[in-house]
């Protein structure tokens, strides 16, 4: 199996990173299945909104 | 209230599908949270009891479940019956791996030069028989180049450490810990 054509662009690694560890962090951290997918929706949305908000504030630096 | 003599119940195993409204009256939840007193209630009047009763019998099989998940992402659970848990940490480290070594991350070897190689090293080799999967599937090499490599450096190092945290909670489960 060759998979060494997989290109993912900035935002699309940081949500398949952000989606997979929210998923593994809910399963091993709740039990119940509803507390489960909240974990995962807040951890996810916590996430994005941490990394897009230090990417902007980043942004002044970067030139 | 839970019967001494359920290795089961006193290690605390619980089948993720378990639910507590749909249990009678000895509940999931119940027996969870006087899981330690039960363990040291099973340490105190222990003699004669069955290998996975004895404190040391089941420190071994805690340890065997742990080496179990480590090398085989999602095993540990599922000798615990914790199938929920099991197929999300070994889809989560497959994902992170076989992406990971799609994006031309590196995978360290013991050959590392410095610390960071050797930490890079102990972190890849947390996904257990990930590790060498990753290897053979990466044919062309890392390549760090570029973005795209550097972050399925991170995907494979994440795999490694998510791997070690499942195999940890699948030990402190085997224990009779709340997990």
């Amino acid at each position: 199996m060759d998979v060494s054509a997989i290109h993912l662009g900035h935002f699309q690694a940081m949500l398949l990173f952000a989606l997979v560890i929210s998923v593994a962090f809910g399963f091993l951290s709740r039990r119940r299945p509803i507390e489960r997918i909240k974990y995962i929706l807040w951890s996810l949305f916590l996430f994005l909104a941490i990394g897009i908000g230090i990417g902007w504030a980043m942004y002044p630096f970067s030139r | 209230m839970p019967s001494e003599n359920n290795p089961n119940q006193m290690m605390g195993e619980q089948p993720d599908n378990a639910s507590p409204s749909a249990a009678p009256s000895s509940a999931p939840v119940e027996t969870l949270a006087n899981a330690p007193n039960e363990i040291s209630n099973a340490e105190k009047s222990f003699g004669g009891k069955s290998f996975g009763e004895r404190p040391a019998g089941r420190q071994t099989q805690a340890l065997a479940i742990a080496v179990a998940a480590w090398l085989v992402p999602g095993l540990g659970h599922a000798l615990l019956k914790m199938w929920g848990r099991a197929v999300a940490s070994f889809l989560t480290v497959a994902v992170l791996v076989v992406v990971g070594a799609g994006m031309r991350g590196n995978i360290f070897t013991s050959g590392g030069s410095d610390a960071f190689d050797t930490l890079g090293y102990i972190a890849d080799l947390g996904a257990g028989c990930f590790y060498f999967l990753a290897r053979s599937l990466e044919r062309v090499g890392a390549d760090v180049s570029h973005a795209n490599g550097d972050y399925g450096t991170r995907f494979l190092a994440t795999a490694g450490i998510l791997n070690l945290l499942a195999a940890l909670h699948a030990f402190e489960a085997a224990r009779g810990h709340k997990a």
